[in-house]
This record gives structure tokens, C-alpha cells and sequence, in this order.
């Protein structure tokens, strides 16, 4: 297998089309405001062909040039039109093989394969990866196969027995879960203006004219119209979306293929992430304000490394819908260091009063601004005030924290409920802050960071018991932990 | 359960240097404040400007070069152990942090023209996600501290 081969013709194409589609905004700005002077009309006509073609020539040349080959153990790539460049990716180096198919890959039977190196980003070197745009599948699969055979025979120097490769289903989503994932994704803003539409058809039955007299005809008549029209944009908005979703998750499904999570998604574009169990560094669960009523929620990974700086590497979605008791059931298995039935101890009860406080404190500018720009109708908005009590409620109700074997856990909502899980020797650092007041009633805010991606993720608690705080802080030192 | 707080403090010098920088800065208020005075004058705009402007520099002088300084140094702290670092700092919200050894990519110091004057360095200590700073130590100190670190962090390999 070491004699250069090309990509499949097609991604030429492929290469060409992203291409154009990276032009079209100057392109347009071009188009735009060259058409002024009606002379130069057919010298913009025959520049934009021009480019045009010339991107096309570009993109088959360097697809022409672009050759890969596996050669002593490397992948080997030498590809670029005017500067020639070679990059050799060493098997034992590349952490995983991304597959994915897009529609015009598909038509022809081929897949895209990046390939993943861990040392790659962090110095600046986020290239530091390969992508093949199109090559047949059998090609991806020697190449996978190449890799298999060398990690084995690197990682295992004499063993009794070769290990089977396992491959275990862990999750596939089926059609009542894509549906509801779908419908309960991104799904607020709808409510809320189908909340707002509702409540403006009540001038039928309450005479809000007789209230407030002063209020002018065209105000009704253009508040109502405009609730109906942000609501049917909205719902229009929301279809697409739910459209979306449906192409981008359809059969879902995540394998435990040895020691990667597998996870192929997707109906037009076809994708396939995989995620070595061991740059795992914390799990998080999330309900969103739809979801927790029904007793849903989603799990995702955070994941080190990672080939790109696209989020999709390092926060991982595993079970993009699923309900919240069937978690532990699901993922317990098969990553054994993780726990999910721990028992949460929840921030003490005097931490409200200072839940409550802050989420007044953003509130309250909204609502004098309100009451005094918008006179008759500003004073709905104190409603904001319950509405943020019961916000501050939720939130108090939800911060909480667990320490169980090695594994720390942290509870918070912001506007998501989240459930982190952290093990010990993943979290990268760990903080307690104290403010003034914060002291006064022996609280604190507890915070820990893992990595993900190349930055950080993690998760923060504020207002816990404070000896408690402490008691988290002794267990994270390394120092009082023998 | 209480935890004793960080020994060592960062180098005296520090705030020195930290009043110095803020005096440069809130030259800046001065200049902004004399500006308005003139403006204030020269359009005869009412003298509570003037009185305004002034207060205000001398709060913002205050407060950036004498009070907050002075709180800052006394609120750093800092450990390094076998195998962790701690730090502890803040004006108004005190935060503690710590950063186990094995965590530590890598660390670097360094120091601006004000920094080297004084012979002092900031020692930044980065893991793979987070990035922590000591502002002001002592040269000769940072300097073992960087190697130190460095000796421990490689001490413990592990993957991520």
C-alpha cells in the first residue's frame, strides 16, 4: 500500500464548491455595488465567470497534486499547488479516524476521513491533522484497518491472546426520541411567543381600553399584529430548525468499539466521531426548560484534545435525548469510573435569600427602565419579579454537589440544568471564592476546571455550605489527601 | 473544618510597583479632569464641574494607588508543595486555588521594564486548561520556582 494514490475526482469539487460558497459574501458585495454604472455591467458579468472558472482550475489542480500514501508506519501527504508541502502523520501518533459522508459523497459511495493526532493544536498547530476529502470506503477502511494492526502491535508487545475487538451497542435513538429531540430543541422562543400572542387575543375579554384610556389605537392594533407576525416567524424559524435537528440526528447510534465510543449520525451527511475512552474528562448531563418536566434530558462528554477548533470534538454529545432515569442504566456499563446515582447534598437554606437578591439585581434595572419609558404598560413588568423569584428558587434548588470515589459531582443551572461528574484526577484546577457577604454567612462558590477541547469546561456552584466548600477543597489537595 | 491559608506572600516590592503603574494610569484621570476644568473655564460652564472633576481624580488616585494595592498584596499568598501549588488573592472575593503538580504543562516567567527595575518576574503556571498567575516574586525566587515546578510537573506523567 505505499504507492501515492489521489482522492477520489469528486473532491475536486467538493474542494471547489466550499470555495465558491467561502466567496459568495464578496462575491455579492462585488455584484452589488459594481452594478451601479450600467456600462461595466458586462465587465463584472465576464469577471465573476472568470473567477469562477478559476476556481474551479484551482480546485482541480490541487486536487491533482494532492496524493496520500502510507508508507514505514506513516501516513504521508503531499499536496499544494505553488508551495509543495509534505506532512507525514506517524499511525502510532493519530488518535482516531473521523468519517463522515456528505451528499455528494454519498452519490458516489465515499467517505471524508480527518484524521485526528493528539498532540495537534495547543502550540498552534491546529492543523496538525489530515483531512482526505474523498476516497472510497474500502481505501478508508484499509487505512483503519493499517491503524488498528499497528496500535495493536504497538500497545500489546507480546500478549497471551490477541483481545477481540468488542463492539457494543450502546445507544441508538430511536423514532419517538428523534421526534422529541427535535420538537423540544431551541423550542422557547416559540412558547414564549405563542404566550405573548395568546395573552394580546385577551382583548376581546378584558377592556383593556377602559383601563387604560390613554392608550392609543395604533399601539393595540400594532402590538397585536406584531406579536402574531414574531410569533409566525417564530414557528417558521422553529420548522426549519426541527427539520434540521431530524436530518442531523437521525439513527443515532453510539458503539463501544474497544476503547472508543463510536458515534455515527445523520440522513444526508453522514457522520462518525470517535472519542477514546481516556480523553473522557467529565460528563455532563443537561435538561433544558422543556425537557426536565417531561424527564428528559441529554449527556454529552467533554472530551481533551481533538483535532480542530470546532466545539463538536470536544463537547461531545453521546445521548442527545434520553429519559433522565435510564442515564445511569446506559453509560454506567461502560464507563466504569463514572457514577451516576449519587446522592446530592444541596446549598443550605440561607443561600436563597442571596439567590434571590442577584436574580432581582438584574431584574430590577429592566424594570424601572420599563415603568418609566413605557408608562401604562411598563407596569407588567413586574411581573418579572415572581418570574425571577421563581428563577432564583430553581437555581438555589438545583446547586448542589457530591463527593463519591474519586468522582466529584456539581449541580447548578443557569438556564440549563446541568449535572457535571468530574473524577478527581481529571480536574485541572479547583478554586473556592468567598465574597465579603459571602463570609458573613459562611458560604462559598466552589469551582473546577477540566479540560476540553483546548480550552477549559467545568463547572461552578455558587453559595455552598462552606464548610462543605472545605470539605471539597482538603478532598481535591494532594497534599492532605495521603 | 478549616483550612490554614497559603504561607508565603509575593516579593514587598510589588507594591511598589503596582502603585507606580497605578499613578501612570490615573494620570490619565488628571489629565481627562484638567481637561474638563479648562473646558469648563474657558465656556464658563458651572464651577461644580470643576469641583467634580477634581473629587473624582482624587477618589480614583485613592482608591487605584493607595487602598486597593495595599489590600491586594496583603490578600497574596501562595504555597508550593510537593505536590501542589496554592494560591489565594482577591480584594473583595477571595479566591483560593489549586493546582495539583501533575497538572502543570509547563511555566514561564516573566517581566516588563517596571517588573525588572525592581527585580521581580511573574510566574505564570498553565495546565492544559487553565492559565494561573503569581503577578510579582523576587527574581532569584522565581527563577527556582520555574525550575522547581518544572522538576516536580515532569516528575508525574500521565496522559491529559
Amino acid at each position: 500500500m505505499s504507492d501515492p494514490k489521489r482522492l477520489h475526482p469528486i473532491a475536486a469539487v467538493v474542494n471547489a464548491l466550499r470555495q465558491l460558497k467561502e466567496m459568495i459574501i464578496p462575491f455579492l458585495i462585488f455584484v452589488v455595488f459594481g452594478s451601479r454604472g450600467t456600462d461595466w455591467d458586462l465587465f463584472y458579468f465576464i469577471g465573476s465567470i472568470g473567477v469562477v472558472v478559476l476556481v474551479l482550475v484551482y480546485g482541480v489542480l490541487s486536487w491533482y497534486r494532492f496524493t496520500y500514501r502510507i508508507e514505514q508506519g506513516e501516513l504521508r501527504i503531499e499536496y499544494g499547488l505553488i508551495v509543495r508541502k509534505k506532512r507525514y502523520i506517524p499511525f502510532d501518533r493519530i488518535q482516531s479516524l473521523d468519517l463522515s459522508e456528505g451528499i455528494l459523497q454519498r452519490l458516489f459511495g465515499l467517505v471524508k476521513v480527518k484524521v485526528e493526532t493528539a498532540g495537534s493544536g495547543g502550540m498552534g498547530l491546529q492543523d496538525g491533522e489530515a483531512v482526505l476529502t474523498a476516497i472510497t470506503k474500502q481505501d478508508a477502511q484499509a487505512i483503519h484497518d493499517y491503524l488498528v494492526s499497528i496500535k495493536k502491535s504497538g500497545q500489546i508487545p507480546q500478549g497471551e491472546e490477541e483481545p477481540q475487538s468488542s463492539d457494543d451497542l450502546l445507544y441508538k435513538m430511536s423514532v419517538s426520541e428523534l421526534l422529541m429531540l427535535a420538537t423540544t430543541s431551541g423550542g422557547v422562543g416559540v412558547v414564549i411567543s405563542a404566550v405573548f400572542a395568546f395573552v394580546f387575543q385577551f382583548e376581546e375579554f378584558i377592556p383593556y381600553e377602559q383601563i387604560f384610556d390613554g392608550v392609543e389605537h395604533f399601539v393595540q392594533n400594532g402590538v397585536v399584529f406584531i406579536s402574531v407576525v414574531v410569533f409566525l416567524g417564530f414557528l417558521l424559524a422553529w420548522m426549519i430548525a426541527l427539520f434540521g435537528t431530524m436530518l442531523k440526528y437521525a439513527n443515532f447510534t453510539v458503539r463501544k468499539v474497544d476503547n472508543d465510543l463510536v458515534i455515527t449520525r445523520g440522513l444526508l451527511e453522514k457522520r462518525q466521531f470517535t472519542i477514546p475512552l481516556n480523553r473522557i474528562q467529565a460528563v455532563r448531563i443537561s435538561e433544558n426548560l422543556i425537557r426536565q418536566p417531561l424527564g428528559y434530558a441529554s449527556a454529552y462528554v467533554e472530551s481533551a484534545g481533538g483535532s480542530a477548533l470546532d466545539q463538536e470534538s470536544s463537547k461531545v454529545l453521546i445521548l442527545p435525548i434520553v429519559k433522565k432515569r435510564k442515564i445511569p442504566g446506559l453509560l454506567e456499563p461502560h464507563l466504569a469510573e463514572y457514577h451516576f446515582r449519587v446522592s446530592i447534598s444541596p446549598a443550605p437554606q440561607r443561600a436563597y435569600s442571596r439567590y434571590l437578591l442577584k436574580g432581582w439585581l438584574f431584574t430590577l434595572p429592566i424594570i424601572i427602565v420599563a415603568i418609566w419609558f413605557l408608562r401604562p404598560w411598563g407596569f407588567g413588568a413586574l411581573l418579572l419579579l415572581p418570574i425571577s423569584a421563581l428563577w432564583s428558587y430553581l437555581n438555589y434548588k438545583d446547586a448542589g454537589w457530591s463527593l463519591d470515589q474519586g468522582m466529584l459531582t456539581f449541580r447548578y443551572r443557569n438556564i440549563v440544568k446541568s449535572t457535571v461528574y468530574m473524577r478527581k484526577n481529571k480536574v485541572q484546577s479547583f478554586s473556592v471564592k468567598e465574597s465579603f457577604f459571602q463570609r458573613k454567612k459562611n458560604l462559598a462558590t466552589v469551582e473546577a476546571i477540566v479540560k476540553s477541547g483546548h480550552g477549559g469546561a467545568g463547572g461552578k456552584v455558587i453559595d455552598l455550605e462552606k464548610r462543605h466548600v472545605d470539605m471539597i477543597y482538603h478532598w481535591y489537595s494532594h497534599e492532605t489527601a495521603e | 473544618m478549616t483550612i490554614s491559608e497559603p504561607q508565603k506572600r509575593i516579593s514587598e516590592q510589588a507594591l511598589t510597583v503596582w502603585k507606580i503603574a497605578a499613578t501612570l494610569h490615573s494620570l490619565v484621570v488628571w489629565v481627562l479632569a484638567g481637561g474638563l476644568i479648562a473646558i469648563t473655564l474657558i465656556f464658563d460652564f458651572p464651577e461644580w464641574i470643576i469641583a467634580a472633576a477634581i473629587a473624582v481624580a482624587v477618589v480614583y488616585s485613592y482608591l487605584f494607588i493607595i487602598l486597593l494595592p495595599t489590600l491586594r498584596w496583603k490578600r497574596w499568598r501562595y504555597e508550593v508543595r510537593e505536590q501542589e501549588i496554592e494560591l489565594q488573592y482577591g480584594v473583595f472575593i477571595i479566591k483560593r486555588t489549586l493546582i495539583p503538580m501533575i497538572r502543570v504543562q509547563h511555566v514561564d516567567t516573566q517581566q516588563g521594564p517596571l517588573l525588572r527595575k525592581y527585580r521581580l518576574s511573574t510566574v505564570t503556571v498553565s495546565t492544559a486548561a487553565t492559565i494561573h498567575e503569581i503577578p510579582a516574586l523576587d527574581m532569584e525566587e522565581a527563577e527556582n520556582l520555574r525550575i522547581s515546578i518544572s522538576r516536580l510537573a515532569r516528575v508525574a506523567d500521565e496522559d491529559v
